[in-house]
């Protein structure tokens, strides 16, 4: 099933809002509380042996979708079940990198729609994507480069796609990293290498 | 009878070989117009490509605005208020500005005057990012005159001005380009309409021509199958007539034969009563030539000589009957009367004569010879033989 069209969004203008530790802490130990009986927490994720890429989508099958500015810290998403394409890719990144996959977090800018992220995970040449989480093929099949995961998404949503950008984030920092960006109308060939990323001069720390 | 005349099967081929290059002509346009279509869309595509990068491109030049606008807000924020929250909400900001930069340098990576607007643009941000990073460090270390100075130093806000003024001549760039690739697009879809329609239209004219083609030949095939049956017609009604006429003559021989039986069987009567006639004369009947062989002959002669008809048709009347001079004359006479008589044309009356048997003996007969006319020409005589009567004792 695919996930309904997502909302018009207007670039943010205002001061980002950010989660302080205490709200995050509060949040998830309300999460836990309330939702002990099923939810899963980022330690289960992160001390399950044998969490694969299809394991780790099928604990989202019942997760609603809530676009969040800012992304959710892994314990808020997983305790209130609500998060947009952007927490449950940085979450998949941050929980299967340590198990030895190799991940990407893509960012695909598709026309009239806001960025949707994706985790590319190289073994099984493939991508999770939050709007397949509730269907029967939780990865999305795909060559490895950002023109075909970038194809490949914007015809999940029946659209067209102008860049897509490799990126990091870190929970730690909350701040995302930016590496390779492939623009849809540049010749294939010409497309930066994937993997890249580099600190740019604008960042601030 | 086949309905396909040589001539009618040649046009059939004919009309074939039209057809065909008809609707191979059709499959062509048509080929052409998918091709051609196909082509333009893929155009249309490419054209849309470049009509969405050229907003991507607005957009990315708008959202660095805005994230710059909302970095500095959060910058002073933090300067106010000097909270760690602040102070990373203001660093995720610049990390947001960081990466729609870097968009924005892919977007433009391909037309090196935008790339190096946007280069400039980034070098512009940076120091505005670099002054941030002073005043973060300076304001860790608490309100202080370091950051006012700054601040100060800052004052008029000219670097974000110049940016702002960097960004809308982007746009405004990208806006022309938009404007242009718009029109592209327009004409490209104008031209895949028109390529469209022209092969259609074309394609409609030839299907046309093809049906004419079709109704032509049909009309044809009905004339030459009213010919065909006018023809059929005509033939039948002499037929007809043939038949008719036929019959008729057929009837007539019919009644002719009939005729004909009556006329030989009359014929057959009358030769039976002639015979009967000719048979019940005592006197020697023979019927002979011009030459005068014998032809006929009745019973009367078989009796008295003893020769059949078999022995003597054919045969020369000299053979049994000898003429001879009156009584007691005994010279041979120097030409045959009989012969004279028919030159003549007349009658031969009681000339004495002898007649021999088949065993040579001989009796003295009369003689009359009658000549047979055929249109006042004489083709043969009657020959009569009368014993003659015995000389008076004397």
């Amino acid at each position: 099933m695919r996930f309904p069209q997502l909302s018009w969004r207007v670039e943010r203008r205002g001061p980002a809002r950010r989660w302080p530790r205490w709200a995050v802490l509060a949040v998830a130990a309300a999460g836990l509380t309330v939702f002990e009986t099923h939810a899963v927490t980022l330690a289960q994720l992160e001390q399950n042996p044998r969490l694969t890429p299809r394991r780790f989508a099928s604990y989202f099958a019942d997760f609603a979708y809530e676009l969040s500015l800012p992304v959710q810290p892994a314990e808020v998403f997983l305790a209130r079940e609500k998060g947009d394409c952007d927490d449950y890719a940085v979450l998949a990144d941050f929980v299967l990198k340590p198990k030895g996959y190799a991940t990407r977090l893509i960012h695909v800018r598709l026309v009239g729609r806001i960025p949707h992220a994706v985790c590319y995970v190289a073994q099984s040449k493939a991508y999770l994507d939050y709007n397949n989480r509730d269907v029967f093929f939780t990865l999305a099949r795909s060559g490895p480069t950002l023109r075909e995961i970038a194809t490949k998404v914007a015809a999940s949503f029946d659209a067209n796609w102008t860049s897509a950008t490799e990126f990091t984030y870190s929970y730690a920092s909350e701040a995302k990293s930016w590496g390779a960006t492939v623009v849809k109308t540049d010749p294939p060939q010409d497309d930066p290498a994937p993997g890249e990323t580099h600190l740019s001069k604008i960042y601030v720390d | 009878m086949s309905t396909d005349s040589p001539g009618f099967v040649g046009a059939d081929g004919r009309t074939f070989r039209r057809l065909l290059v008809l609707l191979l002509l059709v499959l062509a346009v048509l080929a052409f117009v998918v091709v051609e279509s196909l082509r333009n869309l893929d155009r249309s595509i490419a054209a849309s490509d470049w009509v969405n990068h050229t907003h991507a491109v607005i957009s990315e030049a708008d959202a660095i605005d805005a994230n710059l606008a909302a970095a500095e807000g959060d910058l002073r924020t933090y300067l106010l208020t000097g909270e760690q929250r602040d102070r990373d909400t203001c660093q995720e900001t610049f990390s947001d500005l960081a990466g729609h930069v870097d968009v924005a340098k892919a977007l433009t990576r391909a037309a090196p005057t935008q790339y190096q607007q946007v280069l400039q643009i980034e070098s512009l941000l940076a120091q505005r990012a670099s002054l941030a990073r002073e005043l973060l460090r300076a304001r860790a270390g608490g309100p202080g005159p370091t950051v006012a100075g700054l601040l100060a130093g800052d004052a008029g806000g000219a670097a974000a001005h110049e940016i702002s003024r960097r960004l809308l001549a982007l746009k405004d760039e990208q806006n022309e380009l938009l404007a242009a690739r718009d029109t592209a697009a327009y004409l490209q879809a104008q031209t895949t309409r028109w390529t469209v329609l022209t092969g259609t239209g074309l394609d409609i004219l030839l299907l046309v021509a093809a049906a004419w083609l079709i109704r032509d030949d049909l009309a044809a095939r009905r004339r030459a199958a009213a010919a065909l049956q006018e023809a059929n017609d005509r033939l039948e009604t002499r037929v007809r007539e043939r038949t008719a006429e036929l019959a008729a003559i057929n009837a007539q021989l019919v009644a002719q034969n009939l005729e004909d039986r009556w006329s030989h069987q009359a014929l057959e009567h009358q030769l039976r009563y002639s015979q009967l006639i000719i048979n019940s004369i005592s006197d020697l009947v023979l019927v002979v030539t011009k030459a005068l062989n014998i032809s006929r002959l009745n019973p009367a002669v078989t009796r008295l000589t003893g020769l059949t008809a078999a022995d003597l048709v054919d045969q020369p009347l000299a053979r049994i009957v000898r003429l001879t001079r009156e009584r007691g004359d005994t010279a041979p006479l120097r030409f045959d009367p009989i012969a004279q008589a028919f030159a003549d044309g007349r009658d031969l009356r009681s000339h004495p004569a002898i007649l021999t048997d088949h065993l040579g003996r001989t009796t003295p007969v009369r003689l009359d010879a009658f000549p047979l006319r055929d249109r006042d020409k004489v083709v043969g005589g009657v020959i009569i033989l009368q014993p003659a009567a015995a000389p008076p004792p004397g």
